[in-house]
């Protein structure tokens, strides 16, 4: 680079980072227009958390050259974390999938073939599966990483067309509980709130998070919240481990994994005894269940005045004192305005949906809800799990609009809309996730397409449904940007474009939707999953002899695929099946969500409310138009969620309730599992960053150093993790980061000796389905000294 | 040379310790700092891996609380990537036996 150049680009990249801090720089800002030189800027959101950061891609000569945040955005307000920074670099990559592979056996190697030859196949696979066993003999497998016009589109065709509800989606392993948390608490699914609340709260409650490393963008503004006011905002951090998070920390409380139901009734016993809940708030807004039954506030304070402060610090393991607790509860109750966080750690449980009603009892209890500063919120861990795959009708039992598959009026609602026969979608919902790869294993399911997901991986006790995927007799279809695992089980396998090679919609943590435009070409002749659909489902309508399939798709027939393809899919999504929903989203239009720097938050039933940035609060009269065009009565709050009919809050009574499997003399360790700053799921796109992967190539276990002494473990020592399920080989961290008693394994690691999923336990929700990746009982063993290890990536 | 534009973010009580210790990195310029503890920097390094490598070692120091990128550019590498002189392809793993 001209040494004038490297100059201009530097004073540029200062006076980005200075404006973002308020300082004025004695910098001529002509450089940063010599800086941008030939470069187009192209705004998206960055795809590699549920955060939805705003960024602006800079594309010179058709390949990616930089990036930079959007300093308007409500979500990042420009900044990024390293991840984001990376993510184009899976662009330009040499391992890219680029041309459409088959083989008939999976013993087979690959061959590529036409993509002409390749929809024939997908169409005529699906059509025998069809033949043989009707809609329950196919299932869909996505993601929430897909776009909600992929998402979408795939449940119309699986559904209207192939009358199967085996629609599913990996964020059934990660937010499923913080779905039936809501649905059960606040009668609707996703938060009140939104991120806009961080700048108002005086009290942040995390737990079982580690946003800092999960979540670094508005981890920053969390801290910078805390910074800022370090005497008046109290930052409570929950979890059986210590991260970076804790590090801002006025309070870290660690328990003993599984015991936080106990705790967190134990602060709502504290806030009752103490007088701190708020009356007006109950009497007018809440109801109590218990089970089926509706019962009073005095059962409630009976209930949880079993849970006293003492009882409780043994239940948990004595890491923290009676007033810990105490204190904890009235920093929440008494502050101007608090916000819970929290991610994996109360989700990926057999008792997620308890632990999540258990935060928003707080909140309800409290009246830390529904004010600036005060908010339940449920931190996603993908981009597009809520938008796509919570709102698009991405899971076996919801169709498009937060509509219950087993409603039939929501069901002929949809069919008017697909103009598909009444009756067409069946009324039982599908198979959810760890059903789904049960019915594989056994055959049941003959044909699945999986988009953009490593089952393979990211299954929880893996070997088990890893058997069925390798069977000859199920055909697996699998669309992706590189190989993963489970592409290696597939007969059929698809590229795609990356995110910028194609248009479409996100929707983040907090209901807000946002658009990214196609920016570069895709490499080679990977296509936009909503071309293939289409394409696929003309042949598959031709094979079946069936119009309807063909009438799924005729809307679209004919449209450009880089935009006009998906602006009209969302066009139908948004007009058709959101409106009048909770998640109504027909202000949010392509040509707004274009014009907007950050989205739309839904409910935003009017153009001209959405280029306001929709709603900010959920069901205040006044800032959400639904909450006032539904609304029944005086009062200022109200509660039009399609799930609780009498329009309350709901207080539960749910008790301590210990996970599945819990340490014995046999398996004396949790394990728990989590990610890291640089790794996003199963690595195969991180992985394929060589920065990201050198910075931590391999998965480790970390272990307390009290633990270590005792096992004989020093640093990097190779140690044997086991389970009743399977065995993993990693290299040890000695780290005060775990509570005692406990091991934690990252999940990124594709090797079979690493890959943790073959230890963890398969328990789920009896509610959610959610799987209980966070806790089970291990071995932990020294095997030997450090040993040189490569990272392993499929390739 | 991967540039990028950085506030890194730290308790404003550290903030001179920070400062003393950014300054001891040749890759990092430190163009301003507030009293709130962000500390305006630019990094430029010989390729993005040194580039993660240093922010990994910035994200590990004790007083460090938050790195806020805002800005990167990669026209070189880019550009030497669409030439085919680097390839971003270092791993040479072998297709799994499975
Ligand atoms: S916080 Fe998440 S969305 Fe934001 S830049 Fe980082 S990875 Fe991307």
């Amino acid at each position: 680079m001209a040494q004038t150049r490297r100059e201009f680009i530097k004073k540029a990249a200062a006076l980005s980072a200075a404006s973002y801090a308020g300082l004025d720089l004695s910098i001529d800002r002509g450089s940063v227009a010599n800086a941008n030189e030939n470069i187009s800027w192209h705004r998206g959101s960055c795809r590699l958390c549920g955060v939805g950061c705003r960024v602006e891609l800079g594309v010179k000569n058709g390949n990616p050259v930089g990036l930079r945040g959007v300093p308007e955005a409500r979500t990042n307000f420009g900044y990024l974390c390293m991840k984001g920074m990376h993510f184009w670099k899976c662009m330009g990559h040499p391992d890219r999938l680029v041309k459409p592979l088959y083989r008939k056996k999976k013993t087979d190697t690959f061959k590529e073939i036409s993509w002409d030859e390749a929809l024939n196949i997908a169409a005529d696979e699906f059509a025998k599966a069809h033949k043989e066993g009707g809609g329950e003999a196919v299932a869909y497998y996505g993601s929430g990483q897909a776009l909600t016009e992929e998402t979408y589109f795939f449940q119309k065709i699986m559904r209207g067309g192939l009358q199967s509800n085996n629609v599913e989606g990996n964020p059934r392993l990660c937010m499923a509980s913080a779905v039936g948390g809501y649905l059960t608490s606040f009668g609707a699914d996703e938060p009140i709130g939104g991120y806009s609340d961080i700048e108002k709260a005086h009290c942040f409650f995390i737990i079982g998070s580690n946003t800092a490393e999960a979540h670094p963008v508005l981890f920053r503004r969390i801290m910078r919240r805390k910074l800022d006011n370090p005497d008046t905002v109290k930052v409570i951090n929950v979890d059986p481990r210590l991260s970076q998070t804790s590090r801002i920390a006025d309070k870290h409380l660690q328990f003993k994994p599984g015991t936080d139901l106990a705790l967190l009734n134990a602060m709502a016993n504290v806030i009752i005894e103490e007088k701190l809940y708020d009356e007006d708030f109950l009497n007018k807004y809440t109801t109590f269940k218990s089970g089926k039954e509706t019962v009073d506030f005095e059962a409630y304070k009976a209930q949880v005045a079993e849970y006293t402060p003492e009882k409780v610090v043994t239940i948990c393991g004595n890491s923290f004192s009676a007033d810990d607790v105490r204190e904890t509860a009235r920093w929440f109750a008494n502050s101007k305005g608090t916000v819970s966080l929290w991610t994996m750690g109360l989700n990926q449980r057999k008792q997620g949906v308890w632990a999540n009603n258990l935060v928003h009892n707080l909140h309800i209890l409290t009246g830390q809800l529904l004010k600036d500063g005060a908010d339940s919120l449920s931190l996603t861990g993908q981009p597009n799990a809520c938008g796509g795959v919570r709102e698009g009708g991405g899971l076996c039992h919801i169709l498009p609009g937060h509509r219950p598959v087993a409603n039939e009026k929501m069901r002929t609602q949809v069919e008017k809309a697909w103009g598909v026969p009444q009756g067409r979608i069946p009324p039982k919902p599908g198979l959810h996730t760890m059903a789904m790869f049960s019915a594989i294993n056994d055959a049941r399911i003959k044909a699945i397409w999986i988009n953009c997901t490593s089952p393979v991986q990211s299954l929880p006790n893996c070997n088990l449904y890893n058997k069925g995927m390798a069977r000859e007799d199920v055909f697996i279809i699998t669309t992706d940007i590189f190989h993963t695992l489970t592409t290696q089980t597939a007969n059929l396998v698809l590229p795609t474009c990356f995110h910028f090679e194609k248009t479409g919609v996100y929707g983040c943590t907090e209901r807000r939707s946002q658009l990214t435009k196609k920016a570069i070409e895709p490499p080679g002749d990977a296509k936009p999953e909503v071309w293939i659909i289409r394409e696929w489902a003309r042949k598959l309508s031709e094979k079946l002899n069936d119009p309807v399939i063909a009438q799924c798709i005729k809307p679209f027939e004919g449209l450009e695929e880089g935009y006009e393809l998906p602006k009209a899919i969302w066009n139908e999504y948004s007009q058709k099946l959101t409106a009048h929903r909770d998640n109504d989203l027909r202000g949010a239009t392509y040509e707004v969500l274009e014009q907007m720097k950050d989205g739309v938050q839904w409910p935003a039933p009017t153009e001209e409310y959405a280029l306001t940035g929709g709603t900010v609060k959920k069901f205040v009269k006044g800032r959400d138009p639904m909450a006032d065009t539904e609304s029944k009565d005086d009062l200022p709050y109200q509660f039009y969620g399609p799930a609780h009919p009498d329009r309350k809050l709901w207080i539960w009574l749910r008790d301590q309730a210990d996970p599945e499997e819990i340490p014995d003399s046999e398996y004396p360790f949790y394990l728990s599992t989590g990610r890291i700053i640089d790794h996003w799921h199963t690595m195969s796109m991180t992985g394929r960053v060589p920065e990201l992967l050198r910075a931590n190539p391999y998965a480790h276990v970390e272990i307390n150093p009290k633990d270590a002494q005792k096992l004989g473990i020093k640093p990097g020592d190779m140690v044997e993790l086991t389970s009743r399920r399977g065995v993993n080989i990693m290299p040890a961290k000695v780290y005060e980061g775990p509570v005692e008693g406990m091991v934690f394994a990252y999940w990124h690691d594709q090797h079979k000796d690493r890959m943790i999923n073959k230890v963890t336990k398969d328990a789920i929700d009896p509610g959610s389905k959610e799987p209980e990746f966070k806790i089970c009982a291990v071995r932990v063993k020294r095997v030997s000294g450090p040993q040189p290890l490569k990272p392993y990536l499929v390739g | 040379m991967p540039i990028s534009g950085v506030v890194i973010s730290c308790s404003p009580g550290h903030r001179y310790t920070v400062i003393k210790n950014l300054n001891a990195y040749k890759s990092v310029e430190i163009h301003g700092a507030d009293h709130r503890g962000n500390i305006v920097t630019v990094l430029e390094t010989d390729s993005s891996e040194e580039m993660e490598k240093l922010i990994e070692r910035l994200n590990n120091h004790d007083h460090i609380l938050n790195i806020g990128m805002t800005y990167l550019n990669i026209e070189d590498e880019a550009e030497r990537m669409a030439r085919g002189e680097t390839t971003t392809k270092p791993f040479g793993f072998k297709a799994p036996s499975v």
